[in-house]
């Protein structure tokens, strides 16, 4: 049996395509360790999810001329509630919210030696050419 | 998909500072680190504004802000990151959770970011555009210059990763 492997943190994010859609709900009616994958995914989503959006320091919003942004980020309801979610981490979502993708709202067009772990597969980062943004590489601070 | 340029650069300051901050606070793990990032992206953005063609300016602005980011990555020495308590001035906001309460979904917000800290940086960039700044797989494509394939890839790994350091 072909297990589901990254279409879970699709299904979560509502990202699947439609000829998808069936193949995985259909496999997750049968396969018990799908099931279970797509909990602890779930689990690491939401606890990323419920970390609290912060404003900018006064010091920032200063110097770049910003006041705080008052549209949020990102839907959360109440900072605090998605902390307490957190506080539930241990304990799994519900069957209907694992298997009914939560739809996106809003969606605003929205290395290890320094700040954690080093991926082996440096290649992968390489800088992304930005038209229009030429210093962008030269990176003079 | 075009959308209008704003028209200066305080106003790309006052309508994605904080996005871009909360971006870089965490992936990188610190307030200073983070504004540093930002003032950086900002002047990217300022100097590049005048040659930006129209398109998605979002999708430009993740790239440099991305782009930004890597490079300070590789330009700083390594130093630890200590990630402080988060802001509580949104919390304040909210009168009915308990002092206990707080100071729980403080040391929950730090256990994550460290969890945050410990995986692979792409995993990491792709779950928080992902799941702090709200991106769908198509933008985090766009600014990461990878198909989706991979953007999916990359965030199924850091959950799975995120899970384990965080049981």
């Amino acid at each position: 049996m072909n297990h589901l492997g990254d279409l879970l943190s699709a299904h979560l994010d509502g990202e699947l395509a439609s000829h998808e859609r069936s193949r995985v709900a259909e496999h997750l009616q049968t396969c018990d360790r799908c099931r279970r994958e797509l909990e602890e995914l779930a689990s690491a989503r939401a606890a990323v999810r419920s970390l609290p959006l912060l404003e900018l320091p006064v010091a920032l919003s200063t110097a770049i001329g910003a006041r705080p942004d008052p549209i949020p980020l990102r839907r959360r309801p109440v900072a605090w509630v998605g902390a307490a979610a957190a506080a539930a981490f241990a304990v799994f979502v519900s069957a209907a919210a694992l298997t009914a993708p939560e739809p996106r709202e809003i969606s605003p067009p929205q290395l290890n030696a320094v700040y954690g772990a080093v991926s082996s597969n440096e290649g992968a980062f390489t800088v992304v050419k930005v038209a229009g943004a030429t210093a962008a590489a030269g990176g003079a601070r | 998909m075009n959308e209008p340029l704003p028209e200066t650069w305080e106003d790309v300051a006052r309508k994605h500072g904080r996005k871009i901050y909360n971006f870089a606070y965490r992936l990188c793990g610190n307030p200073d680190d983070a504004a540093d990032l930002v003032q950086e992206v900002l002047l990217r953005v300022r100097r590049g504004l005048a040659d930006y063609t129209p398109g998605s300016f979002d999708g430009w602005l993740w790239r440099i802000t991305r782009n930004a980011f890597l490079d300070d990555v590789r330009r700083r020495k390594r130093r630890p990151t200590s990630p402080l308590p988060d802001h509580t001035d949104r919390m304040s906001e909210w009168s009915s959770p308990g002092p206990d309460e707080v100071l729980a979904g403080l040391r929950l917000g730090e256990d994550i970011q460290k969890a945050l800290l410990d995986i692979p940086i792409e995993f990491r960039e792709a779950v928080v555009m992902c799941d702090v700044v709200g991106m769908s797989y198509e933008e985090i494509a766009a600014a990461v210059a990878a198909p989706i394939g991979t953007v999916r890839s990359r965030i199924h790994r850091g959950r799975k990763l995120l899970r384990e350091r965080l049981t």
